[in-house]
């Protein structure tokens, strides 16, 4: 829209700004405690009033979470079990949506709700013959156990169903009539159209999965195969429990996901646009 | 459009294994300056056991720096392929659990060629404690493995331990060098079932500068629980509004204090002689002695002389680092942490728990807290030895002088007080005196012994419950008490029950 | 009958011709039989999953709780409704019930309305807006454990700086973590802030798609800014807010890394949900039994409360 700048639309963008700005900052305040924090020594966290600013450029605290917990190894762990599973869930989830969208089949409510319902069982209701399995099955320290158990989705299925619901129909006799198999048209037609859902499944399924906390502590034994969110319980010390490394450490895992969020947001957006969720 | 997704995945991907490696080179930065860790303080390793290692150490990280390679190998590979190799699963984090356990298993491993142990962090003790449950339905155990002493009847009547007492029975092991209170928390049934690995007890902390300004005697530390509510309202500051601004004292919530307070007045937990002369039926830490504590600790909150800062008791610590309560109580183990983050600033004294009455010193005292080594008797006989050789290891009056120094944890060695470390460092923390003495001055029985219960971690935690509802103002001290009680015996009847204990 | 499993794409258009041909109620089974078979193949590995990781470990949870468990829980001595019996006359199960709801209500409302703000913030045609558009969606890159972290220090009661700016504007400090009475809003307000982002993210994605030519008109007709968002753009977003509640409110009811980090489900059991509590049960007090029956009181609710959400909520929004 091209509007000559009024001294009204002139106000109203400064005022614009103005919020902009202040919830900006109200966003940014906790992040910008991280940082500030893991810049300052012993003696400055425990000072009061709090420093709000770091005084100097001190690296220390970096230096001895590194020290204390191989973060990178964590955070690599961490992006390999996401995105197992972040595949996991679009595959079976595209495969479960289709059925439940384009195949008339007997008990479709039923087997619908059974999916549905998967997401009302609370995880920790299952954990513990769970973990026995992965035990049984000799998967402890390793990915498929951390990803396997959680490759298929009852949120993803209805997610995407609900889109696939808004593809027309008779796109489907159409191409059935031509002869299309179902994955022909699963691939070509379906998952073109659904991109913006498959977007923010994987997105989800993604954070979901990286933010897992009990699980990967449960079946993994080895440094090797630790996740992130556990490496920064390795930070916290419950003898000498020192806020500068631990948010020393919350820095360091906030770099990378930080970098790529910044580089990936507009095309994220641009992902989640034309009706993300539409329903 | 689909692409994004692909180039966010690929690049999370190849950051994160940059980022790998980059945390595979970062202990190189270590390296350099392996003389100056951040806050190793004081006596630096001068001894032979920690000089070697230090070598054996930067050989290790030099190796790690390959992007592969895991970052916290800082552990020297076994010298012979025949070693027999152990797995050590411990709870300590930070520097205790990051450098001065590999150094001790580093100075093991080098020490000689048939054993090999590998220290493995895993997480909480509740975490591993976990973890251990979980692993000996599947045989996935360690050798060795740290219990907190709270777990100990748990892990007796499991019947999952190989006690070390069959080993020091075996070799004639001599262990009158061995603090007696230590191993007397150990003991369970006349056998030493676990070798006493981190011990500390909780003292007074207070901060000597504020003494003064109050007009109280810094060398006269409160003895007594009126004494120390009285002094607490002496050096409670408020400003001109009548906002407090400094307060007279602070505890944390934790379960382990009112444990202490119970033991110092001659309390017990549970029945049974606190589970020591019989297995344990019911709770009676709501006699009148735990009572006393609930009104004196309600009192002094109500009375606005004292903080509550939670039961995270770092954040009762950083209060009184920031000058925000004049004195507190915490475990001997944060002593040096104090000493450190304060040298220069602040005037720090440490002085006994208080106790109910003055006579209540010569009766009782404080029970040990910390947590020991196990042996797991699920593994092959030989890594049961090798384990058996590791603890007797670390129990040497060199190493245990390292441990001490290196975490602040009593050295179980009384020998270890004399080595050149243990010397220096006394020197360097007279503050730590008091603990050693209080853990002399008290008498072995059953009240300092501390309480045998399986499901201690749990009684632990209704206890904390209890005390937030006393704080918040809810309800009488007797109650939330009594309900704790009732809780904690429900919950040893069902585990005496599912245990098969009669 | 049915072709090879191997080739089953290959046996979709057979059931058409067969109907054609008029063969009656036999074609019609074939025919169901294979659609029926074809669907199956589809959810044949979501299926295997559920089976193996959901609904057998959850008949093994029922079985469990029938049981008392020893400490490594294994069952050892039937209680048959002991343990739901226990459950009931304690008031442990009616205060998680009780502290996850509110729970929900303190961060469900907060996190959508904070984030239609700025998203409709984030959504001005100005320049440099989309610098905001990522800071406002930057918590999309944080996770739980970190964020409780960071909060862990704000709330400090004596080294946090959120308190020192309370007292900065004037007020008087809150104990945060540390009383009954704030807890369980300090870690709804960490949970809002780790969830504004994604919602804000949604919610200005789904503002986008709506059509330029909807505003254009709604303009000649006369419509202010405010008619144009109450008349427009929430009608447009129901579909959404519809996704974000379900999305919302199973991450509040499964919350556990903050609880976990920052109280441990006190002050006096104040932060203690359901969740939290069945955790507690299990992997603290080693009472599987116990949490067992919890858990399967929990899955109860759930699927009553998923339910009502079907059969109400989501016909009201997609078929209005």
């Amino acid at each position: 829209m091209n509007h000559s700048v009024s001294p009204n639309r002139m106000w109203l963008n400064i005022v614009m700004y103005a919020l902009l700005i202040l919830s900006g900052v109200a966003v940014l305040y906790p992040i910008w405690t991280a940082i500030n924090i893991s810049m300052l020594t012993d003696q400055q966290i425990a000072a009061f009033p709090p420093h709000l600013a770091p005084t100097s450029l001190y690296l220390q605290n970096f230096i001895h979470a590194l020290q204390q917990a191989p973060l990178g190894r964590y955070l690599l762990n961490s992006t390999i079990q996401s995105s197992l599973v972040m595949l996991g869930q679009l595959f079976t989830a595209s495969l479960a949506a289709y059925a439940f969208t384009f195949i008339d089949f007997k008990w479709k409510n039923v087997f619908f709700l059974v999916f549905l319902a998967t997401m009302m069982i609370p995880w920790e209701a299952t954990i513990i013959p769970n973990y026995l399995l992965i035990k049984k099955l000799n998967w402890t320290d390793t990915f498929q156990g951390l990803a396997v158990p959680f490759m298929a989705t009852g949120f993803g299925t209805f997610l995407l169903r609900q889109f696939f619901r808004t593809i027309p129909r008779e796109l489907h006799d159409a191409a059935v009539m031509d002869g299309a198999s179902d994955l022909y048209f699963l691939s070509s037609i379906v998952l073109p159209l659904a991109r913006p859902a498959l977007g923010t499944l994987a997105v989800y399924s993604f954070l979901q999965t990286y933010n897992q906390y009990l699980w990967p502590l449960l079946i993994t034994n080895s440094p090797d195969m630790r996740t992130v969110q556990i490496g920064i319980a390795l930070l916290q010390d419950e003898e000498r429990f020192m806020f500068n490394t631990v948010m020393a450490g919350v820095v360091i895992i906030l770099i990378p996901t930080f970098i790529l969020f910044i580089f990936s947001n507009r095309q994220l957006i641009r992902g989640l646009t034309a009706g993300a969720v539409k329903g | 459009m689909r692409k994004p997704f692909y180039v966010v995945l690929v690049s999370l991907v190849v950051l994160s294994m940059l980022l790998a490696a980059c945390g595979g080179a970062a202990p190189t930065t270590a390296v350099t300056q392996p003389t100056t860790p951040p806050s190793a303080g004081g006596a630096q390793p001068t001894t032979a056991p920690t000089a070697a290692p230090a070598a054996a150490e930067a050989t290790a990280t030099v190796k790690a720096a390959v992007p592969t390679a895991v970052p916290t190998a800082t552990i020297a590979p076994p010298k012979s392929e025949r070693a027999t190799k152990i797995e050590f699963w411990h709870s300590m984090a930070g520097d205790i659990g990051g450098k001065a356990i590999p150094q001790m298993a580093n100075d093991f491993n080098t020490s000689q060629d048939k054993c090999y142990v590998t220290p493995i962090y895993q997480g909480s003790y509740d975490d591993s404690l976990n973890k251990l449950k979980a692993g000996l339905q599947s045989n996935q155990t360690p050798a060795i493995v740290q219990v907190y002493d709270i777990g100990t009847r748990l892990l007796v009547d499991l019947g999952v331990a190989t006690p070390v007492q069959n080993y020091i029975d075996k070799e004639k092991y001599d262990i009158s060098d061995l603090e007696g209170n230590v191993l007397s928390y150990y003991t369970v049934d006349n056998k030493l079932y676990s070798m006493p690995f981190n011990t500390s007890t909780p003292i007074l902390y207070y901060n000597k500068d504020m003494f003064k300004a109050a007009g109280l005697d810094p060398e006269k530390p409160p003895r007594t629980f009126d004494e120390f509510a009285a002094d607490a309202a002496k050096l409670t500051q408020k400003d001109a509004s009548g906002k407090t601004t400094v307060y007279g004292a602070a505890f944390a919530i934790y379960g382990w204090f009112f444990e202490q307070f119970l033991a110092v007045s001659g309390g017990m937990y549970v029945d049974n002689n606190n589970g020591r002369d019989g297995f344990a039926t019911k709770a009676t830490f709501n006699g009148p002695e735990g009572l006393n504590i609930f009104q004196w600790w309600q009192k002094m909150v109500n009375d606005g002389v004292m903080a509550n800062y939670g039961r995270k008791t770092v954040d009762t610590r950083n209060a009184f680092l920031a000058g925000q309560t004049a004195m507190f109580i915490d475990s001997t183990a944060v002593l040096r942490g104090m000493m450190d983050s304060t040298k220069g600033k602040m005037d720090i004294g440490t002085a006994f728990l208080p106790r109910p009455t003055e006579d209540a010193y010569s009766k009782w005292g404080t029970i040990i807290g910390g947590g020991s080594l196990w042996i797991v008797n699920n593994r092959p006989t030989a890594e049961q030895d090798c384990a058996w050789e590791f603890i007797r290891f670390q129990s040497s009056p060199e190493e245990q002088a390292y441990w001490w120094t290196m975490s602040g944890y009593f050295p179980i060695r009384k020998s270890a007080y004399d080595t050149t470390v243990g010397k220096d460092w006394s020197a360097k923390y007279p503050q730590y005196t008091t603990a050693i003495d209080q853990l002399h001055q008290t008498p072995v029985n059953r009240v300092t012994q501390g309480a045998l219960i399986g499901v201690f971690p749990s009684a632990r935690a209704t206890i904390e419950t209890g005390i937030e509802e006393i704080l918040s103002g809810k309800s009488t001290p007797h109650f939330p008490l009594d309900n704790a009680a009732q809780t904690v015996t429900q919950a040893i009847q069902d585990y005496n029950a599912s245990m098969g204990l009669k | 009958m049915i072709q090879g499993p191997t080739q089953p794409t290959e046996s979709i258009s057979p059931p058409l011709p067969a109907i054609a041909r008029g063969r009656g109620l036999k074609g019609v089974q074939i025919r169901q039989i294979k659609s029926f078979t074809r669907a199956m193949l589809f959810l044949a590995p979501s299926l295997a999953i559920f089976i193996t990781f959901v609904f057998i470990p959850l008949v093994r949870t029922f079985w469990l709780s029938s049981y008392l468990t020893n400490p490594l829980g294994k069952p050892t001595v039937f209680t048959g409704l002991g343990q739901y019996q226990r459950m009931f006359s304690t008031p442990e199960l009616g205060n998680s019930l009780l502290r996850s709801v509110l729970f929900v209500l303190e961060t469900v409302p907060a996190t959508l309305l904070l984030a239609l703000i700025l998203a409709v913030l984030a959504n001005q045609r100005l320049k440099g807006i989309s610098i905001f558009r990522v800071v406002f969606s930057i918590t999309i890159a944080v996770s739980s454990a970190t964020a409780s972290l960071i909060f862990m220090y704000l709330y400090h009661p004596s080294i946090g700086s959120l308190n020192y700016f309370i007292e900065l504007l004037g007020g008087t400090a809150v104990p945060w973590l540390t009383s009954d009475k704030t807890a369980l809003t300090a870690i709804s307000m960490t949970t809002v802030w780790l969830q504004l982002g994604l919602n804000t993210v949604i919610l200005l994605a789904a503002m986008q798609g709506i059509p330029e030519e909807l505003y254009e008109s709604a303009m000649i007709d006369g419509a202010n800014g405010w008619n144009r968002f109450w008349g427009i753009t929430l009608p447009f977003l129901s579909s959404t807010f519809f996704f974000l509640v379900v999305v919302d409110m199973l991450a509040a009811f499964q919350t556990f890394t903050p609880i976990q980090i920052m109280t441990l489900g006190g002050p006096a059991d104040s932060t203690n949900l359901l969740v939290y509590s069945i955790y507690r049960q299990f992997y603290f007090n080693g009472n599987y039994g116990l949490a067992a029956a919890q858990s399967i009181v929990l899955f109860i609710i759930m699927l009553l409360l998923t339910i009502f959400q079907f059969v109400f909520v989501e016909r009201k929004v997609f078929y209005e």
